[in-house]
């Protein structure tokens, strides 16, 4: 797996927004990276800055009020460093976005095929022929039935998940390296949400791409990942391969997370406690507050640096500094072995 | 991000719910009879002991006269304190809400006091002021501090300096061509145009809550017939009708109010309708339909104070209108010329704009101001009640 | 229900609509006392005539001794046929008389309409796409001021600023100008700025407030991943759906104007159109010329509302035709 090329590495990301009430730190100095062909997960609860992270990498935030800082690398070039116009070239065109809600994601006022070839007619100088030859082309690979005809058809005229299935393929149109999936699956049902993972792993293979997938939703990730990163309150709070973190998660947030999947028969109603105030931020670990394990050392200074606790898989936690006893959170993974093959035997 | 405010706080309150009797009288309605009656006798004594050509009051020594629209007015008056400000004082939580956010809006706070200054000036100033007098003599006087050349006035009421004739206290905004003091005009004119405001507006929203409210509750065809009904209403060249009518049996204020407002609330009556329709599909109204409430109490303690602020919202916005048309009909000089409007003073004034610019500047401007606070009030409520404008603010 | 079943359905509503309207017109005249009859009594009463014979010469004269249902399906033909008897203020027929005045009101209120429909959601949606900032503000107070200051009041003010003292302007209307030289621009100029200025305010705060909400949707986050240039987003992702809301109101406040305003705007800058025909003809009580200008600004008010709808069906392609 890793032993691709690095598509993408992100260092340092740093989005905040200034508001009437100050400035909203929403990502804060995260790395992650994503290789060719490979799929990462950023989870984490909603309102924990991984829809944020994502659109820094492109740049589609608003901005101002938004601010990105820091760098992201992709292809060797620094996207950060990019003007409007240079970025354009690498939007849609080598990074491409799907989002949450495919019934807002799209213009209610366009056919879906118009909306599927503007990003061609952008990039590329093709014939009006050629795009709609392509667009179909791909509606055909993203699974909707009667491409050429329903090339005219509105928006509203198909199912959320077929209109999931048309902005995958309005992403796919340039032949992207990265696709950012931003929750894709959240807004449908249990049913179109399986056949929409399915798709974009087979599209990933055909395609080549390195897919960035965000999501809340644990038993997606278990689904489609190969790497994992968990984000809280704008913090990475552990990384690592998503057989690792299924069977051994370091942090007690992700034991935490872990814990609310219905499949592992854990405690309902998910974490007590809810996510900090992003314009004042605690002290220290930023899951402190709510961390049944929290010490003192837990609520001064900065987040704790990242310490890597089995191979390849590294955790934000100060339980896991030299000459502490780990194992006061190692022993807090809860029925690991068990539900961790299960999960792992889901993922292929 | 900003937190999100309730989106209909002027939601009905859950106790009225308990409230089973039907002829239990608000104490607003109470204060409404109480005030209404005595008005009600001074009409009746007016109609049937007074002559036609004497004043309503001579008997006690008073000129003032009350015409049929001045009995209307004062009815409206009543109404807007006992429904609109009383209500306004008995929920002091509720009222402070509004007020907080209306007063983020500046513009409209200062429209407010405007409005407040033409709204008491209506009132009481035609008290104090004695109505404008024709004195040929003093024709053309400047406003204070301003002077106009001495050939241009037959009789200057100031001091004459350099042969130019001073502007005085006495006409603190000098006075037209036949001698009339401009400020007492536009005195005068404020009562008219708050009487346009106030009739106007109860009558549509007499209409349109009723007409609405009626189609919604009876659906089907009648709901059609109803509906098509307002778009022809809507669709009338109502400018022109009035033309029409005045043409044909000529009209008076009363009659611009009446055919006015009878072309106007069909924008109302759509928005009662379809909200009347989706509050019945609310949960808390099947409750109370199915706890045996009937049509009227439901529309009366559920629909109308549930569109009630929309309603006013759509209402001040409509008055602009009024006035614009009363005006733009007595400055063509085909309204009624015994109404002593702004629209008047502009038009008389106008034959003299290059030398007295005063006559046609000074209602000009205070017509503009009113229409301009009357649209700011509007927009700040507007604003007020649509939460996801001011979400976007932050 | 298809969309040529739909339009039909709506051209044939706009008919009854101003059957209705003409109707009640017609009533409404029937009722009156036609002033020319009063007329004929008074004159036959000073020569000594019988002023009952007179009345009832005149009246069979102009066929109103005939019961009202042959008058009024004579009313309704003469409508279709265009035949609408003789304006005796103009001495000429009263279409004739309209068509001139017409000639005169297009001239003002083609370019008043192009520059309302083109500069109102433009400045609209640049007001928008810089809310709150000092722009927005400015675009906001004019907006504020041009349909808050009366068309009257504000043609009077110009013409007295541009006309008496600076002279940039001519005072009188010439209507001997050719349609399309500097003469007519210069007398023009006035009159179609006072209307822009009250028309475009509504245009500009409707589609900023619309476009306020396109502009932070989900589908212009799209169009941005996509690689949409800003001004390519606002042109078609923006514009396009604000122009749906903007179609519901914008004919009706544009015939609104029309209807009012024109004939201020014509007295005050002495443009012989329809405006002035009209008040001229309720003036000089030439009853068939007011019944002519009064349909014509019916028939204008029911094909713009008509348009309206139509042009709502075609730009917003959710509507079904099934629920209206």
């Amino acid at each position: 797996m890793s032993t691709r090329q690095p598509l993408l590495e992100v260092e340092d990301l740093t989005t905040t927004f200034s508001t009437d009430n100050g400035e909203l730190t929403a990502v804060d100095g995260v790395d992650f990276s994503v290789d060719e062909g490979e799929t990462v997960c950023i989870v984490g609860e909603s309102g924990s800055g991984k829809t944020v992270a994502t659109e820094s990498v492109t740049r589609i935030v608003k901005e101002p009020p938004g601010r990105v800082r820091g760098s992201v690398r992709f292809k060797s070039r620094d996207l950060l460093e990019m003007s409007e116009p240079e970025l354009r070239e690498i939007r849609g065109y080598e990074i491409a976005h799907i989002f949450q809600n495919p019934q807002e994601a799209m213009n209610h006022c366009y056919t879906v095929g118009w909306q599927i070839v503007e990003a061609l007619q952008i990039h590329r100088d093709v014939s009006d022929e050629e795009a709609r030859a392509k667009a179909i082309d791909l509606m055909d690979k993203v699974g909707i039935a009667n491409a050429s005809s329903r090339f005219d058809d509105y928006p509203h005229e198909f199912s959320g998940g077929q209109k999931q299935r048309v902005m995958i393929a309005m992403a796919l149109v340039g032949d992207p390296d990265l696709l950012i999936a931003d929750e894709p699956t959240t807004a449908l049902d249990v049913t179109v949400q399986a056949q929409i993972l399915r798709l974009l792993d087979d599209l990933q293979e055909e395609f080549d791409m390195g897919i960035l997938f965000v999501t809340h939703d644990l038993g997606v990730v278990a689904e489609i990942a190969d790497r994992i990163v968990v984000m809280y309150a704008g913090k990475v709070m552990e990384r690592g391969d998503v057989l690792d973190i299924f069977e051994r998660p370091a942090h007690p947030y992700t034991q935490q997370l872990l814990n609310c999947l219905p499949e592992i028969g854990g405690k309902k109603g998910g974490i007590p406690g809810t996510l900090p105030d992003p314009l004042d931020p605690p002290d220290g670990c930023r899951f402190a507050p709510r961390c049944e394990h929290a010490v003192d050392a837990c609520v001064t200074g900065d987040q704790p640096e990242e310490i890597e606790v089995n191979p390849g898989q590294r955790a934000s936690c100060v339980h896991y500094r030299p000459g502490r006893d780990d194992s006061v959170v190692r022993d807090g993974i809860p029925d690991s072995t068990a539900d961790g093959e299960e999960v792992s035997s889901a993922d292929d | 991000m900003a937190t999100k405010k309730p989106e209909q706080f002027d939601r009905v309150d859950w106790s009225e719910l308990s409230e089973s009797r039907r002829f239990d009288l608000s104490i607003n309605s109470i204060g409404m009879l109480v005030a209404t009656l005595p008005l009600a006798l001074l009409w009746l004594y007016d109609y049937q002991f007074v002559g036609e050509r004497e004043a309503t009051f001579q008997a006690i020594g008073l000129s003032r006269n009350l015409d049929p629209l001045d009995y209307f007015f004062v009815f409206t008056l009543f109404l807007f304190f006992f429904y609109l400000i009383l209500p306004l004082y008995q929920n002091p939580r509720m009222t402070r809400y509004y007020w907080k956010e209306f007063r983020r809006n500046r513009p409209a706070v200062v429209s407010l006091g405007w409005l407040g200054i033409v709204f008491v000036g209506g009132l009481i100033g035609p008290l104090l002021i004695s109505a404008p007098e024709q004195s040929i003599l003093t024709g053309h006087q400047p406003p204070v501090f301003l002077s106009i050349d001495e050939a241009n006035v037959a009789n200057c009421v100031g001091e004459v300096v350099n042969g130019r004739c001073q502007g005085t206290w006495q006409h603190p905004l000098g006075t037209t061509r036949g001698g009339k003091d401009v400020f007492a005009g536009i005195v005068y004119g404020m009562t008219i145009s708050m009487q346009i405001a106030f009739i106007t507006t109860t009558i549509v929203a007499a209409i349109g809550i009723t007409f609405g409210t009626v189609s919604a509750y009876a659906g089907g065809w009648v709901d059609e017939v109803m509906m098509r009904f307002v778009d022809i209403i809507l669709s009338f060249p109502t400018f022109l009708m009035f033309l029409l009518i005045l043409y044909i049996y000529g009209a008076g204020l009363g009659m611009f109010i009446l055919v006015f407002s009878a072309f106007a609330w069909g924008g109302t009556a759509r928005y009662v309708r379809s909200k009347s329709l989706s509050v019945s599909e609310e949960e808390f109204i099947k409750a109370t339909r199915i706890s045996g409430a009937s049509t009227y109490r439901v529309v009366r303690k559920h629909v109308v104070p549930n569109v009630a602020s929309s309603i006013i919202t759509q209402l001040t916005l409509l008055i602009p209108g009024f006035l614009l048309a009363e005006a733009q009909l007595a400055f063509l000089g085909i309204g009624d010329s015994a109404v002593p409007s702004w629209g008047q003073l502009i038009s008389a004034g106008r034959s003299d704009l290059a030398f007295a610019p005063w006559i046609v500047l000074s209602p000009g401007i205070v017509l503009f101001l009113t229409i301009l606070a009357f649209n700011f009030i509007g927009d700040a409520l507007l604003d007020a009640l649509n939460p996801e404008a001011e979400a976007e603010s932050a | 229900m298809g969309f040529g079943k739909y339009v039909g359905a709506r051209v044939l509503w706009a008919v009854v609509v101003s059957l209705i309207i003409t109707t009640i017109t017609f009533l409404l005249l029937a009722a009156a006392p036609n002033p020319a009859i009063r007329e004929a009594a008074t004159q036959a009463a000073l020569q000594g005539g019988d002023p009952s014979a007179a009345v009832e010469r005149e009246r069979e004269l102009r066929g109103l001794n005939q019961p009202l249902y042959v008058r009024y399906m004579d009313f309704i033909r003469s409508i279709y046929t265009l035949d609408w008897g003789w304006s005796e203020s103009r001495s000429q027929p009263v279409t004739e008389a309209l068509l001139q005045a017409l000639y005169y009101t297009a001239q003002y209120s083609i370019p008043w309409t192009v520059l309302t429909i083109t500069l109102g959601p433009l400045v609209g949606v640049y007001s928008a796409a810089n809310m709150y900032s000092w722009r927005d503000h400015v675009a906001t107070g004019f907006a504020f001021f041009g349909y808050a200051i009366p068309n009257f009041f504000f043609g009077i003010i110009l013409l007295l600023i541009f006309g008496v003292w600076f002279e940039v302007v001519p005072i009188s209307y010439d209507t001997s100008a050719p349609v399309f030289s500097l003469q007519n621009v210069r007398q023009l100029i006035l009159p179609v700025f006072v209307l822009v200025t009250g028309s475009i305010g509504a245009t500009m705060r409707v589609s900023r407030n619309e476009s306020a909400e396109f502009q932070n949707s989900d589908f212009m986050k799209t169009a941005k991943a996509k690689g949409v240039s800003p001004l390519r987003a606002y042109a078609y992702h923006v514009m396009r759906p604000t122009m749906v809301p903007l179609s519901t109101t914008l004919v009706g406040q544009l015939l609104a104007l029309f209807i009012g305003s024109s004939l201020l705007v014509e007295v005050v800058f002495g443009i012989p159109g329809l405006g002035r025909l009209t008040f001229n003809a309720l003036i000089s009580q030439d009853t068939n010329l007011v019944l002519g200008s009064t349909l014509v600004f019916t028939f204008i008010a029911v094909v713009g509302n008509l348009l309206e709808d139509l042009v709502f069906t075609v730009l917003d392609p959710r509507i079904n035709y099934d629920d209206r």
